[in-house]
């Protein structure tokens, strides 16, 4: 052993223990996550170390709150989370294709044959596979009218597998009427603009879509009015609070005249900047009762607030940055960094400005806007645990109706893409391959498999028999996915079941790549120095 | 009581798992194949049937046994001593309460749920996820928190015997989902006729919706203290009763007399003295600085340069007239009372003497608020001359020595809907404090029925009624859920049991004849626990909101499914920080 020359602390794994161990991680994982995949997927529960709740079946939650030691499984959970960043879903799907590429390369290893050709054969395997998938696939136009139903299915597959059925059809329409209400045409969809915001009260199935903003805030003086109606928006980033100067200065005075005097310089440009934000209000309400609203980035101290509300305005200080610009997308105007060129144009209008309080919790509605361009989506739960479940929820929906945008296209689900695309391995391209990279491709076949049956067994249904009819049929030219209720063969497309077709390619990509990079490993050493501290 | 030790200190356990663990990481080369081998040590994994759910099923299983017999007017005859970390329990004779010690040692005395829960700092994450929809309960109602937490319960319990039997959890959620639709569809079936109309400022109809909410916190004393919260919250209640504010009903605690002294007072009790040496006055005018009675200060650092002695002389007068000449503004508008949110200037105070102005000091920015609510006062930010219409109006302002503490008592009877308080005395903290709860459960009915006014009778009698109809309803279904659905109203028995037993009845006679009740008709037969019999509630006159028990069914309901959902629990290791110090045997007292 050199290397125990070399550093006598030093671990060393190599050949084939090195191989089982990366497989065994891999197979590992898969063995965690796989409850989780589909619509009869589990929940499961994590406790932090402060003892908080989290439920979740959302793969990607879960790879990151558990705190993974073990290298080879690190790996394959930055690939999952990644496959998470690029497409938005499909981690669970990545880590279990993973474990299964790597559970299928076990046999063949073990029967003497050398990694390298398997994974020369992952590689043809994968280019065909891609080039099937844009065979598969059903394009859908897009244009200036998406076809919502469409993209409801879509939304709705990915919303099924993270919630349970009732509250995922609710949070459908919700998400795939933000996503539009957001879009514009020509130009690539912000899903920032879409503010997700919640609330601690009443029930999940309470969940709804305001096309308009909720600001976790609320007015910070109690003379101002709590709901109005008919207002203008002026969204501002000024400072309305005096503010030292950077120097230390300090004032020098000899009565208390001159104090006074002093007193009142310093709250002059304050009292200015106010007074023409005032002039404004008067200007725009002064023959017609509507109110005035005013979202500052910056705070606006007491004083001022007391003249703001003395005039009857509603002001709401420090809001969040990308409030301000969602604000002037929902309410139209525009933001300004100054107030000493204030025209009636930069105002927004909303037809109802609303404060609601929560036990101590404020917060403020702008509603009823005209042509609004964000929105947001208002999630509501009894506890932290609903609401966290319910707001990875709608995040994964919102990007699978963005994805269906941008793609222009649909993959048929419930299996239906990864049998098709095992049987087109196994009855065409197997043929045109020479030598032993064929067992790679045929590995890579089977392993395709293992998503529908995972479905069938999260749904306590036999594998054996799922798998059989599923690829009959197929070999019947029959594109059948996997009713989960009944174990029979469905047609995905009349049981509105679609995958995003970003997803798919991103998994047929990452997944054998990190499979190869796995399987090539041959020696696994730990010399660093240990950092822990001796137990 | 062994059950509390298991689900309160998982703390222990943990620890026996981590050194098992560390042992098992001899070196990288074993890693055992499995979950274990992937996360960092101290980590917990439970998965499976036996291991997760019914483990969970027992946890909270334990935690509804506590709550459980603290449901109803009649509470339990012991009480459980619970220290952080590790548990003890003594029976002590200290009737129908639990003796709860929180990790700060402060002693609560009471049978509200709510607290309980909250202070038993429950570790077990699925018993937490009970006391969450307790909490949820608490907030969205502030009332039936018990209900909720212990029904969830008695739902997880029968929920273990279904999964005995074979049953598939999931099943087992279909069909609870199933009837708690259902039991919703029924609840709403036997609201009472009329009661949806409510005059939310008629004090009888207000008693009696709020009494079995009271008299379940403080039984015995509920006629008393339902009067004093009604009185009080109809005096504030506002013209739309919707937008009644729990807020505005104050409490004040004065230690000393007994419940008999409590009063309802119209305005604000405040525990502290007046500044100055004028302690009463009557049909005066206010007004309220929030930034202090004194001179006024430059934001940036001020000094006094002075060049001769002249000056220095000068300075100090030019102060005085300055502070004089404001004093006097404010004299000048009316104002009788000053009131400030922040310091007073010993000059200030000195002019506010010479013109008999009364000085009030109130430093907390919310009681201010309050203030200015009960007197309409506009908070003027400077010390400055207010207009008239800024300044506020009381009609008398007393200090007084109540227990021996001094008391501002503020009234203002023409205020309308500003805010009322009530003031409750008794013998010992621990007391008050109960009371206080009880109170807030009082008010918080009341918001609950100015929201939705409808009842369903009270005295378990809505529970036999719904796990009547709902056994009906599960013989109608043909699938697996059946047995499920006829767990779920099997569930139901549990109140009228535990409300039977906490009154030393025999529970299962008590129940068989209200159910004999129920099929021939009579829907609103409930328990009498005074006479132990069954009787009609409307004689009783015993009604419960049906917002409280629509609320609280459905987050028990809830909170059983999601239980039963989880069949994975991954638990870190617990975070560090200080370990809590070595806590000795209970002193002898």
């Amino acid at each position: 052993m050199s290397l125990k020359v070399l550093n006598p602390n030093a671990e060393v794994l190599n050949k084939s223990h090195a191989l089982h161990m990366n497989i065994n991680a891999a197979k590992g994982l898969q063995d965690v996550l796989k409850s989780n995949l589909g619509p009869k997927g589990t929940i499961k529960m994590l406790v932090g170390g402060a003892g908080d709740i989290k439920l979740t079946k959302d793969g990607n939650t879960l790879l990151k709150e558990m705190q993974i030691q073990s290298p080879t499984a690190i790996m394959i959970a930055r690939t999952a989370v990644a496959q998470d960043e690029t497409s938005g879903d499909g981690t669970t799907s990545t880590v279990i294709f993973i474990g299964e590429l790597m559970k299928q390369s076990e046999r063949y290893i073990d029967e003497g044959m050398h990694p390298r050709v398997l994974v020369d054969g992952f590689e043809i395997a994968k280019r065909a596979t891609l080039q099937f998938l844009e065979k598969f696939k059903t394009p859908v136009v897009m244009g200036d009218e998406p076809d919502k139903e469409i993209l409801k299915m879509v939304a709705r597959t990915a919303l099924r597998t993270k919630l349970y059925e009732s509250l995922a059809d609710q949070l459908t329409d919700i998400v795939v009427n933000a996503v539009l209400c957001i879009r514009k045409p020509e130009e690539p969809i912000d899903l920032f603009m879409v503010e997700i915001m919640h609330m601690r009260h009443k029930f999940d199935v309470d969940t709804r879509l305001v096309e308009g903003l909720v600001l976790d805030h609320g007015s910070r003086h109690p003379d101002m009015k709590r709901r109005a109606e008919n207002c203008y928006i002026l969204t501002c980033n000024v400072s309305l609070e005096y503010e030292k100067s950077e120097v230390n200065a300090g004032f020098f005075y000899s009565s208390a005249e001159q104090r006074e005097a002093m007193v009142a310089a310093e709250r002059r440009s304050v009292d200015e900047r106010v007074q023409k934000i005032i002039d404004l209000k008067n200007k725009v309400c002064a023959d017609n009762d509507s109110n005035f609203a005013v979202f500052n980035q910056k705070g606006i101290d007491p004083p001022s607030l007391d003249l703001l509300a003395r005039a009857g305005i509603i002001a709401l200080r420090r809001a969040k940055r990308r409030n301000m610009e969602r604000l002037v997308l929902a309410c139209g105007g525009e933001a300004v960094n100054s107030v000493d060129d204030l025209t009636p144009d930069c105002l927004g209008w909303a037809g109802l400005v609303n404060e609601h309080v929560l036990g101590e919790e404020k917060y403020t509605f702008v509603e009823n806007v005209k042509n609004p361009h964000s929105c947001t989506i208002l999630i509501k739960g009894p506890n932290d645990h609903t609401i966290a479940q319910i707001k990875d929820a709608v995040r994964d929906g919102l990007r699978a109706v963005k994805n269906t945008i941008e793609d222009e296209a649909i993959v048929l689900g419930a299996g239906a893409f990864e049998v098709a695309a095992r049987q087109y391995l196994v009855n065409e391209v197997k043929k045109t391959v020479k030598g032993r990279a064929q067992l790679g491709v045929e590995a890579f076949a089977d392993a395709l498999l293992v998503v529908p049956k995972i479905l069938a067994e999260n749904s306590g249904l036999d594998t054996q028999d799922v798998i059989i009819e599923l690829t009959g049929e197929h070999d019947k030219g029959n594109v059948v996915g996997l009713n989960l209720h009944t174990g029979e063969p469905i047609d995905p497309q009349l049981a509105g079941i679609f995958d995003n077709y970003s997803v798919k390619r991103q998994l047929i990509n990452s997944g054998p790549v990190i499979a190869s990079q796995l399987l090539l490993v041959d020696e696994v050493i730990r010399a660093g120095r240990n950092m822990r501290k001796p137990s | 009581m062994l059950y509390c030790s298991s689900i309160l200190s998982l703390r222990s356990s943990y620890c026996i798992s981590f050194f098992k663990f560390q042992s098992k990481m001899v070196g990288f080369s074993m890693q055992p194949y499995g979950i274990q081998s992937m996360l960092k040590e101290g980590h917990r994994h439970l998965s499976g049937l036996d291991e997760a759910v019914i483990k969970n099923i027992d946890a909270c299983k334990q935690l509804a046994v506590i709550t459980r017999t603290s449901l109803g007017p009649n509470g339990i005859s012991i009480s459980q001593i619970i220290l952080y970390f590790f548990t003890i329990s003594l029976t002590v004779d200290l009737c129908m309460n639990k003796m709860v010690i929180n990790h700060l040692d402060k002693l609560f005395v009471t049978n509200d749920a709510a607290t309980i829960v909250n202070e038993l700092e429950v570790q077990h994450p699925a018993a937490k996820l009970l006391v969450l929809a307790g909490k949820a309960q608490q907030e969205e109602i502030g009332d039936g928190a018990n209900l909720t937490v212990s029904f969830a319960g008695e739902l997880l319990q029968n929920a273990e015997e279904l999964i005995r039997m074979g049953l598939h959890p999931s099943e087992i959620i279909v069909g609870y989902t199933k009837a708690i639709n259902k039991t919703i569809e029924v609840l709403e079936e036997m609201v009472e006729k009329g009661s949806e109309n409510m005059n939310v400022r008629d004090k009888d109809e207000v008693i009696t919706r709020m009494r079995s909410s009271v008299a379940s916190k403080q039984f015995g004393q509920e006629e008393k203290l339902c009067s004093l919260i009604a009185e009080a919250c109809i005096q504030v209640c506002p013209k739309n009763p919707a937008n009644f504010s729990v807020d505005n009903v104050r409490v004040a605690k004065l230690l000393g007399g007994g419940l008999n002294n409590s009063l309802v007072v119209r305005g604000l009790v405040l525990k502290s003295d007046a500044v100055g040496t004028i302690k009463r006055l009557e049909n005066a005018k206010v007004a309220v600085f929030v930034g202090g009675v004194d001179t006024t200060a430059t934001e940036t650092k001020g000094t006094v340069l002075i060049h001769s002695a002249d000056q220095l002389e000068n300075y100090a007068k030019t102060e005085e007239a300055k502070v004089e000449e404001l004093i006097k503004a404010v004299a000048d508008s009316g104002a009788k009372v000053i009131v400030s949110g922040a310091a007073v200037g010993e000059m200030a105070l000195h002019f506010c003497e010479r013109y008999k102005l009364m000085v009030l000091k109130i430093s907390s920015k919310f009681e201010l608020r309050r203030f200015c609510r009960t007197t309409g006062a506009v908070a003027l930010l400077k010390l400055s001359q207010p207009n008239p219409d800024d300044l506020g109006y009381v009609d008398s302002l007393s200090v007084e020595e109540i227990g021996g503490a001094r008391v501002t008592v503020v009234k203002n009877e023409q205020g309308g809907n500003s805010v009322s308080t009530v003031v409750l005395r008794g013998s010992t903290d621990s007391i008050l404090d109960d009371l206080e709860r009880a109170v807030d459960d009082g008010v918080n009915s009341y918001k609950a029925m100015c929201r939705d006014s409808r009842t369903v009778p009270g005295a378990a009698a809505t529970e036999i009624e719904l796990a009547k109809r709902l056994k009906e309803f599960s013989l109608k279904e043909t699938g697996l859920d059946q047995y499920a659905i006829a767990k779920f109203a099997e569930s139901f028995e549990m109140i009228p049991k535990t409300l039977a037993e906490n009154a030393g009845l025999n529970a299962i006679e008590i129940i068989s004849s209200l159910y004999a009740e129920h099929a021939s008709g009579n829907t609103k037969v409930g328990i009498d626990l005074e006479e132990g019999a069954c009787k009609d509630v409307s004689t009783m006159k015993i009604w419960d909101l049906y917002i409280t028990k629509f609320f609280a069914l459905k987050y028990a309901a809830d909170a059983a499914c999601t239980v039963l959902r989880v069949d994975q629990i991954i638990m870190a290791k617990p975070a560090g920080g200080p370990r809590p110090p070595a806590q000795g045997a209970m002193d002898e007292d």
